[in-house]
């Protein structure tokens, strides 16, 4: 099929690589990254755009993660439109500098391809990095599919940049399962994704030699905390942006995106909260289950920070249990999205459900649809006996439990 | 507008984004002074003007003036101390030749009484 000019493409293509081409839609000043697993496929196909001419991009082939945060920070501060790309070790290498990035109102647009922190090593999917990374202070949106990967990327730029945000942001997706996996999507037109994006417009750009500012200076007990407070406004302010950026790019490319997704939830009495790939085979086993007259339904995140609150509690108002399934592990305490989920719920609205909670899919293991029935049929157990009592906190999937 | 007024703590809502300070050069009107508990004191009579001390002073705090050499050529001279910067870190006092010879002092070091 030939592709038309002005026409999006329909393409089958790898998560990873729809993020490359996300990014050279999107043309930024200054790339710098350092390829590490499962990413390295974004940089890899970004270097060749790079070296065949087809972006403007400086890009900087550093020898570390914490040199290719260092000097999107540094890029970023200079004035120009900044992107990244990593995962798993290489994002926790940036760790000191995701704080500094955040902190100094950097809008690094970072593509993030959730992978296990070692150890033992492993390459596979969990989200174990950005849940760690989940104060550092930047934005966090998740994808369910290849397609609202690349969505996610385009809408990136304009959420991240905004006057009342200036934030760095990381767009996720599951390593492996989305980023390696080829599915049909839509890539839009270059000309049309480069007009939503817009312009980059810097804040008091190093480069503005006739306006000289100091960027990263010593902040101590009489300022620190109310540049912590701005850094908390912007945060608090995205919630809006999100949505309009969002509501902006249903107007324009005709798909629709929330801070967070329901599927069948108007009615359901078990709810299932998950975030990333998951949410495919739970909407697949949702619907099997409603055959059979269980009333069941998903509420998917997509952004994680920030945090929509109140308008999650909105949704989950009805609900009688809710299950929460974490793909990472907080040890000792319980998953990152279950406190979240159980602070919405107990603080901003009325309704007081089970709260189920769930640890899932570490390093990769599968979470197959028999085992989302399994956790829908003990949630069932859980609500018909009125306490969660013994099943709390379980870990699905593992040999000896 | 006094450096009090200039610098009157701000609300978080009235500072620029990120700690950006907007205005160059500005470290200068940040008082060091107060940080001192020892302060030098030059005695222009033992000094020989080597500039030694301005050298080595890390806050720029030695003050000088211009002055004729005895060459006829103009350089210049140290007077005093900016007790606004200078933090009392002895350097000027240990680096003085002066001082190093033992016999009088150019920089004593004495203790600055608050």
């Amino acid at each position: 099929m030939k592709h038309v000019a002005g026409k999006p493409k329909i393409l089958p293509i790898t998560g990873a690589g729809a993020m490359a081409q996300a990014m050279r839609q999107i043309n930024p000043d200054v790339v710098a990254a350092f390829p590490i697993t499962p990413s390295t496929q974004i940089v890899e196909d970004f270097s060749q755009f790079v070296a065949d001419g087809k972006v403007d991009t400086e890009f900087v082939t550093v020898e570390s993660e914490h040199s290719a945060m260092s000097a999107c920070i540094g890029a970023s501060a200079a004035g120009g439109r900044v992107m990244t790309a990593t995962s798993s070790a290489g994002m926790a290498y940036m760790w000191e500098l995701l704080y500094v990035a955040a902190s100094m109102r950097q809008p690094v647009l970072m593509s993030l391809v959730n992978r296990a922190l070692t150890g033992p090593i492993n390459i596979h999917c969990d989200h174990s990095d950005s849940m760690g990374a989940r104060d550092s202070g930047w934005l966090q949106i998740y994808s369910e599919n290849n397609q609202e990967a690349y969505d996610n990327l385009v809408m990136a730029a304009r959420i991240a940049e905004h006057d009342d945000v200036r934030l760095p942001i990381m767009i996720c997706q599951d390593g492996f399962i989305i980023s390696h996996s080829i599915q049909t999507m839509q890539i839009e037109d270059d000309a049309a994704v480069k007009a939503f994006v817009g312009a980059h417009k810097p804040y008091h750009p190093i480069l503005d030699t006739k306006n000289p500012v100091t960027w990263g200076a010593l902040d101590l007990q009489d300022y620190y905390i109310e540049h912590k407070r701005g850094q908390e406004q912007g945060m608090k302010n995205a919630l809006r942006v999100i949505e309009e950026v969002s509501v902006d790019f249903a107007k324009k490319f005709g798909r629709k995106y929330n801070l967070f997704e329901t599927y069948r939830i108007e009615d359901a009495e078990i709810v299932m909260v998950a975030i990333g790939s998951a949410a495919g085979e739970i909407k697949e086993v949702i619907d099997e289950l409603r055959t059979k007259g269980e009333k069941v339904g998903l509420l998917k995140i997509r952004s994680f920070r920030p945090f929509p609150y109140a308008q999650i509690a909105k949704a989950l108002s009805h609900a009688q249990i809710i299950t929460v399934l974490d793909r990472s592990a907080s040890f000792g305490a319980h998953g990152p999205l279950f406190v979240e989920i159980t602070t919405s719920v107990y603080n901003y609205c009325d309704n007081r459900p089970l709260l189920l909670s769930h640890t899932y899919g570490l390093g990769g293991r599968e979470l197959s649809m028999q085992m989302i029935e399994h956790v829908f049929a003990e949630s069932r157990i859980c609500l018909d006996k009125g306490e969660v009592n013994g099943r709390q906190g379980m870990w699905l999937n593992v040999r000896g439990d | 507008m006094n450096l009090k007024q200039k610098y009157a703590l701000k609300k978080w809502q009235d500072l620029p984004l990120g700690g950006v300070i907007l205005e160059a050069g500005n470290a200068a009107d940040y008082e060091t002074g107060t940080w001192r508990t020892w302060k030098p004191v030059t005695h222009r009579e033992n000094c020989i003007q080597c500039l030694a001390c301005w050298e080595y002073c890390p806050e720029d705090a030695i003050v000088l003036e211009n002055g004729t050499g005895p060459d006829g050529k103009p350089r210049k001279f140290v007077v005093d101390v900016n007790y606004y910067h200078c933090k009392g870190c002895g350097l000027c006092v240990r680096e003085c030749p002066v001082n190093k010879e033992g016999v009088v002092q150019a920089l004593g070091f004495v203790r600055d009484e608050v």
